[in-house]
């Protein structure tokens, strides 16, 4: 097999520091669902894997006043099984549930999720929705990411090589508890999407007040629809509205052929299921 | 390579051994501690053949790096029966014809033990969404999903 060494750590303490001495040769893993497949195919090599696996302090799911509080060590199993995403974030939820399989979910985590950063990342485009917050810490200090600037590119996001995400925050309001995610793959299980979509609407006597929508594998990052966002904000919300403001999603995208579709088909498709994604989050 | 001394349990037994960095658990199962009922399929994460359970959970043993497992508890396929006594699920995946080249069965058997464990009367759907990720080619998966029906609480 290929070249790397590997390094336990048991606390928060000691992965920084292991991140702060090996650098650019920094590799962390828990679930390991992304890296080990990436280093059997060569794509990594010459690593130091530092395995946060037992960090049991950043596996956790939290309700603050206007926030909750995701630990990146929450795996999809736990994202699945939360009554705090499903009430605040369901679109997370729905997001778990179409995961890979129920075997994978019990080692992915959604840290790794995002963090290995594929544009069709399952809980990157819910995330993006949902105008999250990726906390992240190194020896120097604590910053914040919102989620917008933190996908730079295929398997690229704003973290420093010593730097290790400690918390997800997702803000509490109307449009986050209605969103809704969907996904369509070639199969029913461990699929990566074709397309993805997640939207959450806020409505204020029948007129949109608040419209986030999300897609995933349509471009080099998740992308929001900020087209179709403008289009919908202070309008009354009707299927007419839905079926001529989805089709607007071609502007923010740039789908690329490859071996699940063609750039043409993911143009066509997306514009359905930000439809059924909006009528869903709107409950009409 | 640096080898590594880990400690890990399997089925029950506490084995000490000296693996390199990049051994799978997998393999250490099948080669050093000889237990050839947990598959090598397709050892890239795809095909669930590798299924043990880790903690009670179901994880895939060519995902799972010798090294991660430090300290943890492994159950494999040889770990179920209890001596010559089988495993419920066992015995109905045998007894409905669940088992056709018995490549899938260790994992799926495992995966179906796992669900039971934690929803011990599942619906048809809920069998059939559980074990999505466990492939097989030649059953159809229709006789599997009686089997693990049969084992349902509604149905004792």
């Amino acid at each position: 097999m290929k070249n790397f060494s590997f390094v336990n750590v048991e606390n928060k303490a000691d992965a920084l520091e292991v991140l702060h001495r090996e650098k650019e040769k920094s590799c962390l893993v828990a679930g390991a669902t992304n890296v080990m497949p990436f280093i059997r195919y060569e794509k990594i090599n010459d690593k130091t894997l530092i395995n946060i696996r037992n960090l049991q302090e950043l596996r956790f799911i939290r309700e603050e006043e206007d926030k909750i509080e995701i630990g990146p060590l929450t795996t999809i199993y736990d994202l699945e099984n939360s009554e705090i995403i499903e009430k605040y974030a369901p679109a997370l939820r729905e997001a778990a549930q179409d995961f890979a399989d129920p075997t994978t979910r019990n080692s992915a985590t959604i840290g790794g999720n995002i963090a290995n950063a594929s544009p069709a990342a399952d809980t990157a485009t819910p995330l993006l929705a949902l105008n999250a917050v990726v906390v992240a810490e190194s020896k120097s200090g604590v910053r914040k990411i919102p989620i917008q600037e933190f996908f730079l590119g295929v398997n690229k996001t704003a973290l420093q090589c010593d730097e290790l995400i400690t918390v997800i925050e997702v803000p509490k309001n109307a449009a986050n508890s209605n969103s809704c995610f969907i996904k369509l793959g070639l199969r029913n299980a461990m699929a990566i999407s074709v397309v993805s979509v997640a939207a959450g609407v806020e409505l204020a006597e029948g007129k949109v007040a608040h419209a986030n929508v999300a897609l995933g594998s349509v471009a080099p990052t998740p992308v929001r629809a900020k087209t179709v966002e403008a289009a919908l904000v202070g309008k009354e919300f009707t299927p007419g509205l839905v079926e001529e403001t989805a089709k607007l999603v071609t502007e923010d995208i740039s789908p690329i052929d490859d071996v699940r579709a063609s750039g043409e088909y993911r143009k066509t498709v997306a514009a359905v299921l930000v439809k059924r994604a909006l009528k869903k989050s709107g409950k009409i | 390579m640096t080898k590594h001394e880990i400690e890990i349990t399997v089925n029950g037994r506490k084995r000490r051994l000296t693996v390199k960095p990049n051994d799978l658990l997998l393999n250490v199962i099948r080669e050093d501690l000889v237990l050839t009922g947990t598959k090598y399929g397709c050892g890239i994460g795809e095909c669930a053949a590798c299924t043990v359970l880790m903690e009670g959970k179901p994880v895939l043993a060519c995902m799972i790096l010798a090294v991660a497992a430090h300290g943890k508890n492994i159950t494999t396929i040889e770990g179920l029966a209890d001596g010559d006594k089988l495993a419920p699920v066992q015995q109905a995946f045998i007894d409905h014809g669940a088992i056709q080249c018995g490549f899938c069965t260790p994992g799926m058997v495992l995966t179906s033990h796992a669900l039971l464990n934690e929803n011990p009367d599942p619906s048809e759907e809920e069998i059939r969404d559980y074990l999505r990720g466990n492939y097989c080619r030649c059953t159809g998966y229709t006789a599997i999903v009686k089997a693990v029906q049969s084992c349902a609480k509604k149905n004792q």
